[in-house]
């Protein structure tokens, strides 16, 4: 699994395994994300996606394995220090602050670089206005790519956003962060063709700005055209890993979809 | 990108007075914390007993005193109110023992200054000790309780009150414990039901330059309304700021606050014990002001009344936590004559703000579940009603969410550092 053109290794998780009771939701997951690549973790519905998801960002605790993150070992860290680390995420269901503005929901995502305490804020501290100015500046940033959607909604709360202006901010909020490691649940879920394309689009720009990216989604066109590389998880095990086409091709990967049958015809 | 853009969401230019009344009382509440409103109500509020005097100087009426009596009062549940706001209407901590930290600040300043234990510590001495004497209160309870979420949170704290009051009427003779008494048999630290008198007064100059001599009930009142005007001040420049901001978070969406890096048991903590110190000080005051404290002074009727008041203003409103403590407080003393029906008329009062305004006057959470506004429960089960046909069946993952949402204990992994 090493990457073909030799770049750092930003993500490197072995061996990721996560029982409920019974179920191994997850099972001996590997995967390695390097720098500037964007991923793409796929499977049917229930097959663990989410779950190796929240096992990285220190949602759920695995029952074995290790995630590294430039070489750092995450697992044992709660969930705020992984923040701290560089991972961000947003989630499948949509997660922004109901009753936060938009651009609180932003600057929530500088608050673990940012540094100010109740007195500073209170007393004009030097260093609090600074670290607020920081964090106000980052907002425009992080922003930039959204900016004709976000930018007139900037001080309405974010629960009278439309379903597309949620994951817009929700991915502005990530961006914020400055993370090292994006991780993006499902961001086309519930959007239109035009949107889609759009999400396309701004996945590009946000690798094209350095970021590297580990990104599910169902939506397989989409997939097919931004990932540099596809992992194919079923019940928790990772049945394909490759190149966009490749991984189409694989007889698994099409039993796993469309089950024996059509694999085989 | 080769998008074809979909229609933006265009903002109308309208005038400023119209948006604000279109935009319902939570754009009230933005526009009465600006400086610009809350300055010239504090000077205002400030002048009440010198135009009360006034009037009694120059005409028949005689119940100065008394209503300066009654300002006060309100000016003293109106800092309950924005401190019990700051913990349950920011940080969504549903805490129901508020009240004995208030009670706790009484005796920390009896004790400290009066014949009690025959010690007068000097104002500032005394203040440092309740202070001090709260945090350590809060944290003892805090640590342990902010583990919990929610109904577990509040039945928990709910507790914590009864026990400190049980504690302050059993306080009059040396604790037992295990059939160790502690202390001599002559050791009296609260005074069981009769609570401690002859608490001292603040140290204050009887007479103020340009104003003359200041009675006793205008001084506390004066007092109360400046650390008032201290608390709105500091809660309204943590909301703005990080600290405050993380503390919305976490009541919006606590996982979500957690994925950003919010180190959430911290900033519940902080928001507990500064909203119990805060109701510290106050109780300080009033034990200076009312020269005793008094077990009946924090009963869990108390913390009810002063529920009723953030409720009524609206939680997470600053303003409304000052319009319910008056509400609450003046209007009973203006309808003396009624006063039987008061708690009739209080009720129907309260069902139909709860009915028609479930926010609060002012406020911008309900307290009510609805689908445009709240937490993770009702975001979730919103978007599985439009995205049935594209989201996976619930998973484990999000079965320990909706419990997190729910107030259960979950795996947690920042409880073990």
């Amino acid at each position: 699994m090493e990457s073909v053109s030799g770049r750092k290794s930003v993500l490197e998780v072995r061996g990721l395994m996560r029982r409920f009771g019974g179920l191994t939701a997850v099972d001996r997951f590997d995967v390695d994300v390097n720098e500037g690549e964007i991923v793409s973790l796929v499977g049917p519905n229930g097959a663990g996606k989410t779950t190796v998801f929240n096992l990285i960002s220190g949602v759920l605790r695995p029952t074995a394995g290790s995630v590294r993150l430039l070489g750092r070992e995450l697992v044992g860290l709660p969930a705020h220090r992984i923040t701290h680390q560089g991972v961000a995420r947003t989630f499948q269901n949509i997660r922004v602050f109901p009753q936060l503005t938009v651009r609180e929901n932003i600057l929530l995502g500088t608050h673990h670089w940012t540094r100010s305490g109740m007195l500073g804020s209170v007393t004009f501290w030097p260093s609090t206005l600074r670290a607020e100015r920081a964090a106000q500046a980052e907002v425009h940033t992080a922003i930039d790519l959204f900016r004709e959607r976000l930018e007139a909604r900037l001080d309405d709360p974010a629960f009278s956003l439309s379903y597309a202006n949620r994951r817009r901010t929700e991915m502005a909020r990530a961006l914020a962060a400055r993370p090292k490691l994006l991780l993006l649940d499902e961001p086309a879920a519930g959007m239109n063709p035009y949107e889609r394309i759009e999400v396309a689009g701004l996945i590009r720009s946000m690798r094209d700005r350095g970021l590297t990216i580990f990104l599910i989604e169902h939506h397989m066109p989409l997939v097919m055209e931004i990932s540099d590389r596809v992992i194919v998880m079923d019940h928790g095990v990772k049945i394909a890993e490759g190149l966009p086409k490749e991984v189409h091709s694989n007889p698994r990967v099409v039993e796993a979809y469309l089950g024996r049958r059509a694999a085989s015809a | 990108m080769s998008a074809q853009p979909a229609p933006l969401e265009s903002v109308a230019t309208v005038h400023p007075l119209k948006r604000l009344w279109e935009s319902g009382p939570s754009g009230w509440n933005h526009a009465l914390t600006r400086p610009v409103v809350l300055i010239p109500f504090f000077i205002f509020a400030a002048l009440v007993p010198l135009g009360l005097q006034y009037v009694e100087d120059n005409s028949s009426w005689t119940d100065a005193q008394f209503w300066t009596l009654i300002l006060a009062n309100c000016a003293m549940y109106a800092c309950l109110a924005v401190a019990l706001n700051l913990v349950v209407g920011y940080a969504g901590l549903l805490n129901l023992g508020f009240i004995a930290f208030f009670g706790i600040g009484s005796y920390a300043y009896a004790l400290v200054a009066s014949d009690q234990l025959h010690q007068h510590y000097p104002l500032w001495t005394a203040l440092l000790v309740v202070m001090a004497v709260t945090l350590a209160f809060a944290l003892l309870v805090g640590v342990p309780a902010l583990r919990l979420r929610g109904d577990y949170l509040a039945i928990v704290t709910l507790g914590f009150g009864l026990i400190m009051r049980d504690v302050i009427l059993d306080l009059d003779r040396p604790p037992v414990l295990a059939g160790h008494q502690f202390g001599p048999d002559t050791l009296n630290l609260t005074g069981g039901t009769n609570g401690i008198h002859q608490v001292d007064p603040f140290n204050l100059p009887s007479s103020l330059p340009l104003i003359g001599p200041v009675p006793h009930f205008r001084m506390y009142y004066w007092i109360f309304i400046g650390f008032l005007a201290l608390s709105v001040y500091c809660v309204l420049r943590w909301r703005n700021s990080r600290t405050g901001r993380a503390w919305v978070a976490i009541r919006d969406d606590e996982l979500a606050a957690r994925a950003m890096g919010v180190n959430t048991f911290k900033y519940r903590l902080l928001a507990f014990a500064t909203s119990a110190v805060m109701a510290g000080v106050v109780g300080m005051i009033d034990a200076a002001f009312i020269f005793n404290a008094f077990p009946g002074n924090f009963d869990v009727q108390q913390t009810v009344t002063i529920f009723i008041m953030v409720i009524l203003g609206g939680l997470g409103s600053i303003p409304g936590a000052i319009l319910g403590a008056i509400a609450f407080t003046v209007p009973p003393f203006l309808l003396q004559q009624f006063v039987f029906y008061k708690y009739l008329v209080v009720s129907i009062v309260l069902i139909a703000v709860m009915v028609f305004r479930p926010e609060g006057l002012l406020g911008t959470v309900s307290i009510r579940p609805r689908k445009t506004m709240g937490g993770t429960l009702e975001l979730l089960t919103a978007e599985s009603a439009v995205e049935a046909s594209e989201l996976p069946a619930v998973t484990d993952t999000e079965v320990a969410d909706l419990e997190a949402a729910a107030g259960a204990i979950v795996e947690d992994p920042e409880w073990k550092v």
